[in-house]
């Protein structure tokens, strides 16, 4: 009787409800977003599914037997990555790594590759099963953001040294300075016209000194930039004064036949301010006889 | 119609105009019409243009104002500029409009200061 009942239980299974053997064999197989694959103890690859050919690009007759090194870089196998992989798995049952793989073709993929000791009920080794996944595209947008963050960082960086580099500030009432450091591109030429309207606007100065004592160098091009800043201060109403002429600046403005015609010009900053004065009609006088005027 | 949208007001000895934000040809020729009329009939000794307003210059109006400038000149009178934006200021410079010779001030207030002390320019506060 009992025999009777097993015989009818077996044959209900195979025939309808799923959980045998034979499924699981179809379950593994057919899996195709997983490569998942059985290794002896040594490490020759046994059984490889639809997901691994998918994933790695070998048919199963290529693979079955060969060593799984091969799915690994170079590097790793020379390093002997592979053997302590299968070591660690052996003794603790359990391997999880992420990093490159190599495909049949030698492009590399991003994978995710958890190893496990396969024993038998004595505890013998029968060997590892092996299932990877393929995280590239994951890498790739990790690796897309962290580069868009660190060029925004760049950006912002970049926007906090103009910043610093363009200071417009007001010395005097009617009198704001912006000193120049370093070379005047266009971008900056352009920041420092913003900031200096809106300088003279903010703090209804009837005077801007621009002072280039920390411009390293003028070429035509700088000087056509710092004609139309000044241009640009004098169509609002106010009046520039070019402060920071050195004897080596002067020099190279002749030379190179720039005309400022038209522009107030100081060689220092100094000379500047008295002459900013003077166009507000202001004086600086001593307290006392004896000290300087 | 356009003649409408501006006006040319009288105080004491100096005319003054306030432009519209966005002022078209129409309104620009309206101005030089309107502003020449008004010098002739006041017999003024300036004309304060308040551009504070306009958002926009073009090759038109500053050539207009320029001109403007040097009829009131020829009627003995100084025109002066008043309250132009720094991004008007920046657009203009970048197109190479220029306005020449005639005067510009921060706002109303100096315009008129410079215009009661035309030939002292420093003069300004």
């Amino acid at each position: 009787m009992p025999k009777q009942t097993e015989i009818t239980q077996e044959k209900h299974t195979g025939e309808g409800r799923l959980g045998n053997e034979q499924d699981y064999r179809l379950l593994v197989e057919s899996v195709k977003d997983y490569a998942i694959l059985m290794l002896d103890p040594e490490g020759r690859v046994v059984t490889w599914n639809e997901g691994a050919r998918r994933i790695k690009g070998y048919q199963p007759e290529e693979i079955i037997g060969q060593h799984f090194s091969i799915f690994y870089p170079k590097e790793d196998v020379e390093s002997g990555k592979t053997e302590k992989e299968l070591k660690t798995a052996a003794s603790e049952g359990r391997f999880e790594d992420e990093s490159w793989r190599v495909r049949k073709d030698g492009s590399r993929f991003w994978a995710n590759v958890v190893v496990t000791a396969l024993r038998d009920k004595d505890g013998n080794l029968r060997g590892f099963g092996k299932v990877t996944r393929d995280l590239t595209e994951r890498k790739q947008a990790e690796e897309a953001l962290a580069q868009k963050a660190a060029a925004e960082a760049l950006a912002r960086r970049a926007q906090e040294i103009l910043d610093i580099a363009t200071p417009v500030v007001q010395v005097w009432e009617g009198v704001i300075l912006a000193p120049l450091i370093g070379s005047l591109d266009s971008q900056r030429t352009q920041q420092l016209m913003e900031k200096l309207l809106q300088g003279i606007v903010d703090s209804r100065s009837s005077v801007a000194l621009v002072d280039i004592t920390g411009v390293p160098m003028i070429d035509t091009q700088t000087a056509r930039h710092l004609v139309e800043a000044i241009a640009a201060v004098r169509l609002l109403g106010a009046d520039v004064i070019l402060t920071g002429l050195r004897p080596t600046i002067a020099q190279t403005l002749v030379h190179l036949g720039i005309d400022l015609a038209g522009v107030n010009t100081r060689s220092s900053l100094a000379a500047g301010l008295r002459s900013a004065m003077e166009l507000l009609d202001l004086q600086v006088t001593a307290k006392s006889d004896g000290a300087r005027g | 119609m356009a003649d409408e949208r501006i006006s040319v007001i009288k105080v004491r000895d100096i005319l003054m105009v306030t432009m519209p934000a966005d002022p078209d040809d129409p309104t620009v020729t309206a101005l030089q019409e309107q502003a020449l009329k008004a010098m002739e009939r006041f017999e003024a000794k300036g004309l304060v243009l308040d551009i504070s307003a306009v958002e926009t210059l073009d090759s038109f109006f500053a050539r207009t104002i320029v001109e403007t400038a040097r009829m009131i000149e020829l009627m003995g009178g100084r025109t002066v500029i008043a309250g132009m934006r720094p991004s008007v200021a920046i657009t203009a410079t970048q197109l190479g409009f220029t306005l020449g010779n005639v005067m510009t001030a921060l706002d109303v207030d100096r315009a008129l200061d410079l215009l009661a002390d035309a030939h002292q320019r420093r003069r300004r506060r």
